[in-house]
Protein backbone atom coordinates (compact mmCIF):
# COMPACT_ATOMS: atom_id res chain seq x y z
CA UNK A 1 0.00 0.00 0.00
CA UNK A 2 1.42 3.38 -1.00
CA UNK A 3 1.79 6.12 1.58
CA UNK A 4 -0.94 8.47 0.23
CA UNK A 5 -3.40 5.55 0.20
CA UNK A 6 -2.42 4.60 3.75
CA UNK A 7 -2.84 8.20 4.92
CA UNK A 8 -6.22 8.65 3.17
CA UNK A 9 -7.55 5.47 4.80
CA UNK A 10 -6.12 6.59 8.14
CA UNK A 11 -7.86 9.96 7.76
CA UNK A 12 -11.17 8.25 6.99
CA UNK A 13 -10.76 5.72 9.83
CA UNK A 14 -11.75 8.49 12.26
CA UNK A 15 -15.00 9.15 10.40
CA UNK A 16 -16.50 10.37 7.11
CA UNK A 17 -14.78 13.41 5.62
CA UNK A 18 -15.10 15.57 2.50
CA UNK A 19 -12.26 16.05 -0.03
CA UNK A 20 -10.67 19.11 1.52
CA UNK A 21 -11.08 17.62 5.00
CA UNK A 22 -9.10 14.54 3.88
CA UNK A 23 -6.36 16.76 2.40
CA UNK A 24 -6.10 18.75 5.63
CA UNK A 25 -6.13 15.63 7.80
CA UNK A 26 -3.46 13.88 5.74
CA UNK A 27 -1.19 16.93 6.10
CA UNK A 28 -1.80 16.94 9.86
CA UNK A 29 -1.25 13.16 10.26
CA UNK A 30 2.01 13.32 8.30
CA UNK A 31 3.08 16.44 10.16
CA UNK A 32 2.95 18.50 6.97
CA UNK A 33 5.28 16.09 5.11
CA UNK A 34 2.61 14.85 2.68
CA UNK A 35 0.43 17.41 1.02
CA UNK A 36 -2.13 15.86 -1.28
CA UNK A 37 -3.46 17.90 -4.17
CA UNK A 38 -6.86 17.57 -5.77
CA UNK A 39 -5.67 15.54 -8.77
CA UNK A 40 -3.80 13.01 -6.63
CA UNK A 41 -6.58 12.83 -4.03
CA UNK A 42 -9.38 12.15 -6.49
CA UNK A 43 -7.32 9.67 -8.49
CA UNK A 44 -6.66 7.78 -5.23
CA UNK A 45 -10.33 8.03 -4.15
CA UNK A 46 -11.38 6.76 -7.58
CA UNK A 47 -9.13 3.71 -7.19
CA UNK A 48 -10.14 3.07 -3.59
CA UNK A 49 -13.82 3.26 -4.55
CA UNK A 50 -13.22 0.82 -7.42
CA UNK A 51 -11.45 -1.54 -4.97
CA UNK A 52 -14.36 -1.26 -2.53
CA UNK A 53 -12.26 0.27 0.25
CA UNK A 54 -14.01 3.65 0.31
CA UNK A 55 -17.55 4.71 -0.47
CA UNK A 56 -19.46 7.99 -0.88
CA UNK A 57 -21.42 8.94 2.20
CA UNK A 58 -23.48 12.14 2.07
CA UNK A 59 -23.48 15.37 0.06
CA UNK A 60 -24.01 18.98 1.06
CA UNK A 61 -23.71 22.37 -0.60
CA UNK A 62 -21.55 24.94 1.19
CA UNK A 63 -21.10 28.45 -0.30
CA UNK A 64 -22.59 27.21 -3.56
CA UNK A 65 -20.02 24.40 -3.83
CA UNK A 66 -20.79 20.69 -3.64
CA UNK A 67 -19.17 18.75 -0.82
CA UNK A 68 -19.23 14.98 -0.92
CA UNK A 69 -18.26 12.99 2.13
CA UNK A 70 -16.37 9.70 1.94
CA UNK A 71 -16.19 6.94 4.49
CA UNK A 72 -14.05 3.82 4.84
CA UNK A 73 -15.75 0.45 4.21
CA UNK A 74 -15.25 -2.78 6.16
CA UNK A 75 -12.92 -3.96 3.39
CA UNK A 76 -10.92 -0.73 3.70
CA UNK A 77 -10.74 -1.11 7.47
CA UNK A 78 -9.48 -4.68 7.12
CA UNK A 79 -6.86 -3.63 4.55
CA UNK A 80 -5.70 -0.77 6.76
CA UNK A 81 -5.47 -3.08 9.78
CA UNK A 82 -3.41 -5.57 7.76
CA UNK A 83 -1.09 -2.78 6.64
CA UNK A 84 -0.73 -1.50 10.20
CA UNK A 85 0.23 -5.00 11.38
CA UNK A 86 2.75 -5.33 8.57
CA UNK A 87 4.36 -1.95 9.26
CA UNK A 88 4.40 -2.66 13.01
CA UNK A 89 6.08 -6.06 12.49
CA UNK A 90 8.69 -4.57 10.17
CA UNK A 91 9.32 -1.69 12.54
CA UNK A 92 9.73 -4.11 15.46
CA UNK A 93 12.35 -6.12 13.55
CA UNK A 94 14.17 -2.94 12.50
CA UNK A 95 14.08 -1.59 16.06
CA UNK A 96 15.42 -4.81 17.56
CA UNK A 97 18.26 -4.97 15.04
CA UNK A 98 19.16 -1.38 15.79
CA UNK A 99 19.07 -2.15 19.51
CA UNK A 100 16.17 0.23 20.00
CA UNK A 101 13.73 -2.30 21.43
CA UNK A 102 12.15 -1.62 24.80
CA UNK A 103 10.44 1.64 24.01
CA UNK A 104 13.44 3.60 22.82
CA UNK A 105 11.59 4.38 19.58
CA UNK B 1 -9.53 20.86 14.21
CA UNK B 2 -7.91 21.02 10.77
CA UNK B 3 -4.60 22.48 9.66
CA UNK B 4 -6.49 25.52 8.28
CA UNK B 5 -7.79 26.42 11.69
CA UNK B 6 -4.89 28.80 12.30
CA UNK B 7 -5.92 30.80 9.24
CA UNK B 8 -9.61 30.95 10.01
CA UNK B 9 -10.91 34.46 10.40
CA UNK B 10 -7.80 35.89 8.79
CA UNK B 11 -8.76 38.39 6.06
CA UNK B 12 -7.72 37.68 2.51
CA UNK B 13 -8.69 35.04 0.02
CA UNK B 14 -8.65 35.28 -3.73
CA UNK B 15 -9.81 38.37 -5.60
CA UNK B 16 -12.90 37.77 -7.80
CA UNK B 17 -11.13 38.31 -11.15
CA UNK B 18 -8.33 35.93 -10.29
CA UNK B 19 -10.91 33.43 -9.06
CA UNK B 20 -12.74 33.52 -12.42
CA UNK B 21 -9.51 33.04 -14.36
CA UNK B 22 -8.46 30.14 -12.19
CA UNK B 23 -11.88 28.46 -12.43
CA UNK B 24 -11.78 28.68 -16.23
CA UNK B 25 -8.34 27.08 -16.23
CA UNK B 26 -9.40 24.31 -13.83
CA UNK B 27 -12.48 23.53 -15.90
CA UNK B 28 -10.37 23.33 -19.04
CA UNK B 29 -8.01 20.88 -17.32
CA UNK B 30 -10.93 18.85 -15.96
CA UNK B 31 -11.96 18.09 -19.56
CA UNK B 32 -8.94 15.73 -19.56
CA UNK B 33 -10.79 13.45 -17.14
CA UNK B 34 -13.17 10.72 -18.32
CA UNK B 35 -16.73 12.00 -18.80
CA UNK B 36 -18.23 9.89 -16.01
CA UNK B 37 -15.60 11.03 -13.52
CA UNK B 38 -16.09 14.66 -14.55
CA UNK B 39 -19.85 14.42 -14.16
CA UNK B 40 -19.51 13.01 -10.66
CA UNK B 41 -16.55 14.93 -9.27
CA UNK B 42 -15.89 18.13 -11.31
CA UNK B 43 -17.79 20.56 -9.02
CA UNK B 44 -16.48 18.87 -5.92
CA UNK B 45 -12.87 19.06 -7.19
CA UNK B 46 -13.20 22.75 -8.05
CA UNK B 47 -14.48 23.34 -4.52
CA UNK B 48 -11.43 21.53 -3.08
CA UNK B 49 -9.04 23.41 -5.40
CA UNK B 50 -10.47 26.76 -4.29
CA UNK B 51 -10.41 25.77 -0.64
CA UNK B 52 -6.69 25.00 -1.00
CA UNK B 53 -6.08 28.19 -3.02
CA UNK B 54 -7.92 30.29 -0.39
CA UNK B 55 -5.64 28.81 2.26
CA UNK B 56 -2.53 29.75 0.25
CA UNK B 57 -3.92 33.26 -0.36
CA UNK B 58 -4.27 33.90 3.39
CA UNK B 59 -0.63 33.13 4.21
CA UNK B 60 1.03 36.36 5.35
CA UNK B 61 4.20 37.16 3.45
CA UNK B 62 5.75 40.10 1.58
CA UNK B 63 3.86 40.74 -1.65
CA UNK B 64 6.35 39.27 -4.17
CA UNK B 65 6.81 36.18 -1.99
CA UNK B 66 3.04 35.73 -1.58
CA UNK B 67 2.57 36.13 -5.36
CA UNK B 68 5.31 33.57 -6.10
CA UNK B 69 3.83 31.20 -3.52
CA UNK B 70 0.29 31.48 -4.98
CA UNK B 71 1.51 31.10 -8.57
CA UNK B 72 3.68 28.14 -7.66
CA UNK B 73 0.82 26.39 -5.86
CA UNK B 74 -1.56 27.11 -8.74
CA UNK B 75 0.89 25.66 -11.26
CA UNK B 76 1.46 22.62 -9.05
CA UNK B 77 -2.33 22.12 -8.74
CA UNK B 78 -2.69 22.34 -12.56
CA UNK B 79 0.13 19.83 -13.10
CA UNK B 80 -1.40 17.54 -10.48
CA UNK B 81 -4.79 17.71 -12.23
CA UNK B 82 -3.13 16.59 -15.48
CA UNK B 83 -1.28 13.77 -13.68
CA UNK B 84 -4.50 12.69 -11.92
CA UNK B 85 -6.36 12.56 -15.26
CA UNK B 86 -3.52 10.48 -16.74
CA UNK B 87 -3.64 8.07 -13.76
CA UNK B 88 -7.42 7.60 -13.98
CA UNK B 89 -7.36 7.17 -17.76
CA UNK B 90 -4.39 4.79 -17.53
CA UNK B 91 -6.23 2.66 -14.97
CA UNK B 92 -9.37 2.63 -17.14
CA UNK B 93 -7.32 1.59 -20.15
CA UNK B 94 -5.56 -1.17 -18.21
CA UNK B 95 -8.92 -2.42 -16.94
CA UNK B 96 -10.36 -2.47 -20.47
CA UNK B 97 -7.32 -4.27 -21.87
CA UNK B 98 -7.53 -6.85 -19.07
CA UNK B 99 -11.24 -7.33 -19.69
CA UNK B 100 -10.69 -7.58 -23.44
CA UNK B 101 -7.96 -10.16 -22.98
CA UNK B 102 -10.20 -12.17 -20.67
CA UNK B 103 -13.54 -12.22 -22.42
CA UNK B 104 -13.70 -10.44 -25.73
CA UNK B 105 -13.24 -12.16 -29.06
CA UNK B 106 -15.21 -15.10 -27.73
CA UNK B 107 -18.56 -15.53 -29.47
CA UNK B 108 -21.31 -14.70 -26.98
CA UNK B 109 -23.91 -17.12 -28.33
CA UNK B 110 -23.37 -20.24 -26.21
CA UNK B 111 -24.18 -22.81 -28.92
CA UNK B 112 -22.01 -21.18 -31.58
CA UNK B 113 -19.26 -20.73 -29.01
CA UNK B 114 -19.45 -24.45 -28.17
CA UNK B 115 -19.55 -25.39 -31.85
CA UNK B 116 -16.43 -23.31 -32.47
CA UNK B 117 -14.78 -24.97 -29.46
CA UNK B 118 -15.42 -28.40 -31.02
CA UNK B 119 -14.06 -27.12 -34.35
CA UNK B 120 -10.96 -25.91 -32.49
CA UNK B 121 -10.25 -29.60 -31.78
CA UNK B 122 -11.24 -30.98 -35.19
CA UNK B 123 -9.73 -28.35 -37.51
CA UNK B 124 -6.11 -28.58 -36.22
CA UNK B 125 -6.33 -32.41 -36.49
CA UNK B 126 -7.64 -32.19 -40.06
CA UNK B 127 -5.01 -29.59 -40.92
CA UNK B 128 -2.28 -31.86 -39.62
CA UNK B 129 -3.70 -34.85 -41.52
CA UNK B 130 -3.97 -32.74 -44.70
CA UNK B 131 -0.33 -31.66 -44.36
CA UNK B 132 0.85 -35.23 -43.68
CA UNK B 133 -1.02 -36.55 -46.70
CA UNK B 134 -0.15 -33.62 -48.99
CA UNK B 135 3.57 -34.08 -48.43
CA UNK B 136 3.39 -37.91 -48.35
CA UNK B 137 4.89 -37.90 -44.89
CA UNK B 138 3.33 -41.23 -43.82
CA UNK B 139 4.94 -42.83 -46.90
CA UNK B 140 8.26 -41.20 -46.06
CA UNK B 141 8.10 -42.51 -42.49
CA UNK B 142 7.06 -45.98 -43.71
CA UNK B 143 9.88 -45.94 -46.27
CA UNK B 144 12.48 -45.02 -43.68
CA UNK B 145 11.20 -47.75 -41.34
CA UNK B 146 10.79 -50.56 -43.88
CA UNK B 147 13.21 -49.55 -46.60
CA UNK B 148 10.45 -50.13 -49.15
CA UNK B 149 11.42 -48.31 -52.39
CA UNK B 150 7.83 -47.38 -53.35
CA UNK B 151 7.02 -45.68 -50.07
CA UNK B 152 9.20 -42.61 -50.28
CA UNK B 153 8.83 -38.86 -50.04
CA UNK B 154 7.65 -38.05 -53.56
CA UNK B 155 6.97 -34.36 -53.11
CA UNK B 156 9.87 -31.94 -53.08
CA UNK B 157 9.13 -29.36 -50.43
CA UNK B 158 9.41 -25.82 -51.74
CA UNK B 159 8.85 -22.36 -50.27
CA UNK B 160 5.14 -22.52 -51.13
CA UNK B 161 4.77 -25.69 -49.03
CA UNK B 162 6.32 -24.12 -45.96
CA UNK B 163 3.14 -22.55 -44.46
CA UNK B 164 1.28 -25.87 -44.44
CA UNK B 165 4.29 -28.12 -43.74
CA UNK B 166 5.42 -26.03 -40.74
CA UNK B 167 2.12 -24.38 -39.80
CA UNK B 168 -0.07 -27.46 -39.48
CA UNK B 169 2.11 -29.36 -36.94
CA UNK B 170 2.75 -26.11 -35.04
CA UNK B 171 -0.99 -25.33 -34.81
CA UNK B 172 -1.81 -28.86 -33.68
CA UNK B 173 0.90 -28.85 -30.99
CA UNK B 174 -0.05 -25.36 -29.72
CA UNK B 175 -3.77 -26.23 -29.68
CA UNK B 176 -3.19 -29.32 -27.59
CA UNK B 177 -0.84 -27.46 -25.27
CA UNK B 178 -3.93 -25.26 -24.62
CA UNK B 179 -2.13 -22.21 -26.10
CA UNK B 180 -5.36 -21.26 -27.86
CA UNK B 181 -4.55 -17.72 -28.99
CA UNK B 182 -1.06 -18.60 -30.17
CA UNK B 183 -2.44 -21.59 -32.10
CA UNK B 184 -5.13 -19.34 -33.63
CA UNK B 185 -2.56 -16.81 -34.74
CA UNK B 186 -0.43 -19.65 -36.12
CA UNK B 187 -3.38 -20.95 -38.13
CA UNK B 188 -4.03 -17.43 -39.42
CA UNK B 189 -0.37 -17.09 -40.42
CA UNK B 190 -0.47 -20.51 -42.14
CA UNK B 191 -3.60 -19.51 -44.10
CA UNK B 192 -2.09 -16.17 -45.12
CA UNK B 193 1.23 -17.76 -46.07
CA UNK B 194 -0.50 -20.51 -48.03
CA UNK B 195 -2.65 -17.95 -49.88
CA UNK B 196 0.29 -15.65 -50.64
CA UNK B 197 2.66 -18.40 -51.79
CA UNK B 198 0.05 -20.42 -53.70
CA UNK B 199 0.93 -18.58 -56.92
CA UNK B 200 4.60 -19.63 -56.73
CA UNK B 201 3.57 -23.19 -55.98
CA UNK B 202 1.24 -23.28 -58.98
CA UNK B 203 3.98 -22.04 -61.30
CA UNK B 204 6.51 -24.59 -60.02
CA UNK B 205 4.34 -27.64 -59.59
CA UNK B 206 1.78 -27.26 -62.37
CA UNK B 207 3.35 -25.37 -65.28
CA UNK B 208 0.64 -26.68 -67.61
CA UNK B 209 -2.14 -26.30 -65.09
CA UNK B 210 -5.71 -26.20 -66.40
CA UNK B 211 -6.31 -23.35 -63.91
CA UNK B 212 -4.57 -20.81 -66.08
CA UNK B 213 -4.60 -17.11 -65.41
CA UNK B 214 -3.27 -14.69 -62.82
CA UNK B 215 -4.90 -16.56 -59.89
CA UNK B 216 -4.00 -20.08 -61.05
CA UNK B 217 -2.58 -21.02 -57.65
CA UNK B 218 -5.74 -20.10 -55.77
CA UNK B 219 -8.00 -21.93 -58.22
CA UNK B 220 -6.64 -25.27 -57.01
CA UNK B 221 -9.14 -27.13 -54.77
CA UNK B 222 -6.24 -28.35 -52.61
CA UNK B 223 -5.08 -24.79 -51.94
CA UNK B 224 -8.68 -23.61 -51.36
CA UNK B 225 -9.30 -26.49 -48.95
CA UNK B 226 -6.13 -25.95 -46.90
CA UNK B 227 -6.53 -22.15 -46.83
CA UNK B 228 -10.19 -22.35 -45.76
CA UNK B 229 -9.44 -25.10 -43.24
CA UNK B 230 -6.66 -22.99 -41.70
CA UNK B 231 -9.00 -19.96 -41.65
CA UNK B 232 -11.73 -22.04 -39.95
CA UNK B 233 -9.19 -23.33 -37.42
CA UNK B 234 -8.01 -19.76 -36.74
CA UNK B 235 -11.58 -18.48 -36.25
CA UNK B 236 -12.43 -21.42 -33.97
CA UNK B 237 -9.29 -21.02 -31.85
CA UNK B 238 -9.56 -17.25 -31.54
CA UNK B 239 -13.34 -16.90 -31.08
CA UNK B 240 -14.13 -19.80 -28.75
CA UNK B 241 -13.01 -21.03 -25.30
CA UNK B 242 -10.76 -23.42 -27.21
CA UNK B 243 -9.85 -27.13 -27.31
CA UNK B 244 -10.33 -27.65 -23.55
CA UNK B 245 -14.04 -26.85 -23.87
CA UNK B 246 -14.22 -28.67 -27.22
CA UNK B 247 -12.82 -31.89 -25.74
CA UNK B 248 -15.23 -31.64 -22.79
CA UNK B 249 -18.13 -31.43 -25.25
CA UNK B 250 -17.06 -34.32 -27.48
CA UNK B 251 -18.59 -37.68 -26.63
CA UNK B 252 -16.58 -40.86 -27.05
CA UNK B 253 -18.51 -41.68 -30.25
CA UNK B 254 -17.87 -38.22 -31.65
CA UNK B 255 -14.15 -38.43 -30.90
CA UNK B 256 -13.91 -41.89 -32.49
CA UNK B 257 -15.74 -40.71 -35.60
CA UNK B 258 -13.47 -37.70 -35.94
CA UNK B 259 -10.34 -39.82 -35.50
CA UNK B 260 -11.44 -42.48 -37.97
CA UNK B 261 -12.75 -39.89 -40.42
CA UNK B 262 -9.50 -37.90 -40.33
CA UNK B 263 -7.46 -41.08 -40.83
CA UNK B 264 -9.55 -42.21 -43.80
CA UNK B 265 -9.76 -38.77 -45.41
CA UNK B 266 -6.01 -38.29 -44.94
CA UNK B 267 -5.24 -41.72 -46.34
CA UNK B 268 -7.36 -41.46 -49.44
CA UNK B 269 -7.69 -37.89 -50.51
CA UNK B 270 -5.61 -34.75 -50.43
CA UNK B 271 -2.15 -36.14 -50.92
CA UNK B 272 -3.16 -39.18 -52.94
CA UNK B 273 -3.97 -42.76 -52.05
CA UNK B 274 -1.77 -43.63 -49.08
CA UNK B 275 -3.54 -46.84 -48.15
CA UNK B 276 -4.28 -48.15 -51.66
CA UNK B 277 -1.45 -46.56 -53.62
CA UNK B 278 -0.73 -48.59 -56.80
CA UNK B 279 2.97 -47.81 -56.50
CA UNK B 280 3.13 -49.45 -53.11
CA UNK B 281 2.99 -52.93 -54.61
CA UNK B 282 0.41 -53.81 -51.96
CA UNK B 283 -2.49 -53.31 -54.40
CA UNK B 284 -0.79 -53.80 -57.74
CA UNK B 285 -3.07 -56.67 -58.60
CA UNK B 286 -6.20 -54.63 -58.07
CA UNK B 287 -5.76 -52.29 -61.04
CA UNK B 288 -6.17 -48.52 -61.07
CA UNK B 289 -9.97 -48.52 -61.24
CA UNK B 290 -10.25 -50.72 -58.16
CA UNK B 291 -7.75 -48.64 -56.18
CA UNK B 292 -9.44 -45.28 -56.88
CA UNK B 293 -13.13 -46.05 -56.63
CA UNK B 294 -13.22 -47.73 -53.18
CA UNK B 295 -11.34 -44.77 -51.80
CA UNK B 296 -13.83 -42.32 -53.34
CA UNK B 297 -16.78 -44.25 -51.96
CA UNK B 298 -15.14 -44.51 -48.54
CA UNK B 299 -14.60 -40.73 -48.49
CA UNK B 300 -18.26 -40.17 -49.40
CA UNK B 301 -19.32 -42.64 -46.70
CA UNK B 302 -17.20 -40.83 -44.09
CA UNK B 303 -18.61 -37.43 -45.06
CA UNK B 304 -22.22 -38.70 -45.04
CA UNK B 305 -21.73 -40.50 -41.70
CA UNK B 306 -20.24 -37.38 -40.12
CA UNK B 307 -23.09 -35.24 -41.53
CA UNK B 308 -25.79 -37.63 -40.28
CA UNK B 309 -24.08 -37.95 -36.89
CA UNK B 310 -23.93 -34.18 -36.59
CA UNK B 311 -27.65 -33.68 -37.17
CA UNK B 312 -28.56 -35.03 -33.73
CA UNK B 313 -27.76 -32.11 -31.43
CA UNK B 314 -28.03 -28.31 -31.80
CA UNK B 315 -24.31 -27.77 -31.21
CA UNK B 316 -23.22 -30.52 -33.60
CA UNK B 317 -25.54 -29.11 -36.30
CA UNK B 318 -23.58 -25.88 -35.95
CA UNK B 319 -20.33 -27.88 -36.09
CA UNK B 320 -21.54 -29.32 -39.40
CA UNK B 321 -22.32 -25.85 -40.79
CA UNK B 322 -18.84 -24.62 -39.82
CA UNK B 323 -17.10 -27.71 -41.20
CA UNK B 324 -18.95 -27.26 -44.49
CA UNK B 325 -16.88 -24.10 -45.15
CA UNK B 326 -13.60 -25.96 -45.90
CA UNK B 327 -15.40 -29.12 -47.07
CA UNK B 328 -16.96 -27.35 -50.12
CA UNK B 329 -13.65 -27.18 -52.08
CA UNK B 330 -12.86 -30.65 -50.76
CA UNK B 331 -16.11 -31.92 -52.33
CA UNK B 332 -15.11 -30.35 -55.64
CA UNK B 333 -11.75 -32.11 -55.42
CA UNK B 334 -13.56 -35.36 -54.61
CA UNK B 335 -15.93 -35.21 -57.59
CA UNK B 336 -12.96 -34.51 -59.91
CA UNK B 337 -11.22 -37.57 -58.47
CA UNK B 338 -14.37 -39.66 -58.79
CA UNK B 339 -14.85 -38.66 -62.44
CA UNK B 340 -11.19 -39.46 -63.12
CA UNK B 341 -11.48 -42.86 -61.44
CA UNK B 342 -14.70 -43.72 -63.29
CA UNK B 343 -13.86 -42.47 -66.76
CA UNK B 344 -10.07 -42.20 -66.73
CA UNK B 345 -8.13 -38.93 -66.69
CA UNK B 346 -9.17 -37.96 -70.23
CA UNK B 347 -12.90 -38.57 -69.83
CA UNK B 348 -12.94 -37.47 -66.21
CA UNK B 349 -12.18 -33.86 -67.03
CA UNK B 350 -15.34 -33.52 -69.14
CA UNK B 351 -17.50 -35.53 -66.71
CA UNK B 352 -16.70 -33.38 -63.67
CA UNK B 353 -17.44 -29.81 -62.66
CA UNK B 354 -14.25 -27.85 -63.34
CA UNK B 355 -12.72 -25.92 -60.46
CA UNK B 356 -12.84 -22.16 -60.67
CA UNK B 357 -12.26 -19.31 -58.26
CA UNK B 358 -15.97 -18.44 -57.86
CA UNK B 359 -16.93 -22.10 -57.41
CA UNK B 360 -14.23 -22.71 -54.79
CA UNK B 361 -14.53 -19.55 -52.73
CA UNK B 362 -18.00 -18.06 -53.26
CA UNK B 363 -20.10 -20.83 -51.65
CA UNK B 364 -17.88 -20.99 -48.49
CA UNK B 365 -17.95 -17.19 -48.29
CA UNK B 366 -21.74 -17.11 -48.66
CA UNK B 367 -22.08 -19.83 -46.03
CA UNK B 368 -19.89 -17.88 -43.60
CA UNK B 369 -21.97 -14.73 -44.26
CA UNK B 370 -25.22 -16.66 -43.68
CA UNK B 371 -23.87 -18.04 -40.38
CA UNK B 372 -22.74 -14.63 -39.13
CA UNK B 373 -25.87 -12.80 -40.32
CA UNK B 374 -28.20 -15.53 -39.03
CA UNK B 375 -26.57 -15.49 -35.59
CA UNK B 376 -26.73 -11.71 -35.45
CA UNK B 377 -30.40 -11.62 -36.47
CA UNK B 378 -31.42 -14.31 -33.99
CA UNK B 379 -29.56 -12.51 -31.23
CA UNK B 380 -31.26 -9.23 -32.14
CA UNK B 381 -34.69 -10.87 -32.19
CA UNK B 382 -34.02 -12.54 -28.84
CA UNK B 383 -32.87 -9.23 -27.32
CA UNK B 384 -36.07 -7.52 -28.54
CA UNK B 385 -38.21 -10.28 -27.08
CA UNK B 386 -36.28 -10.04 -23.82
CA UNK B 387 -35.03 -13.63 -23.68
CA UNK B 388 -31.47 -14.99 -23.84
CA UNK B 389 -30.27 -15.58 -27.42
CA UNK B 390 -29.11 -19.11 -26.73
CA UNK B 391 -29.29 -21.02 -23.50
CA UNK B 392 -26.20 -22.77 -22.25
CA UNK B 393 -25.99 -26.19 -23.82
CA UNK B 394 -25.55 -29.43 -21.90
CA UNK B 395 -22.04 -30.56 -20.98
CA UNK B 396 -21.93 -33.14 -23.77
CA UNK B 397 -23.71 -31.41 -26.59
CA UNK B 398 -21.83 -33.08 -29.42
CA UNK B 399 -22.78 -36.63 -29.97
CA UNK B 400 -22.14 -38.35 -33.20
Amino acid sequence: MQEPTFLILTALAAGAQHGYGIMSDVARISDGRVRLRAGTLYAALDRLKADGMVTSDKEEVVDGRLRRYYRITDEGTAQLATEVRRIRANAAVAASRLGLAGGAL
Amino acid sequence: MTWTAELEGRPGGLPARRRTRMERRYRRLLTLYPKAHRREHAEEMIGVLFAAADYDARVRAPRPVAWALRSGQHLADCADLVAGAARIRGRLLAHRVKQAARSSWIVRDQRWSDALAVISVIAPVLLLVAALAEFHLPQAVASSLTGHPHWRLTTTLGLSDLPLAAGAPAVAVLAFLRLRRLAGLGALAAATGQALLAQDGAAVQRPASPFAGPFAGWASPVVAFTVLLACTAAAALLLSPGPARGLALLTRGGATLIGAGALILGGFSVGGNVWLDTRSGFTQGLGSGMTGLPGDLLIAAVLVTVAVGCLRAPVSRRVLALLAIPVIPYAILWQEKLAGDLFGQAGGASASIASSLPLLYLPPLLLAIVIVAGTWLSRRRATRQGRPASPAGPRSAVSA
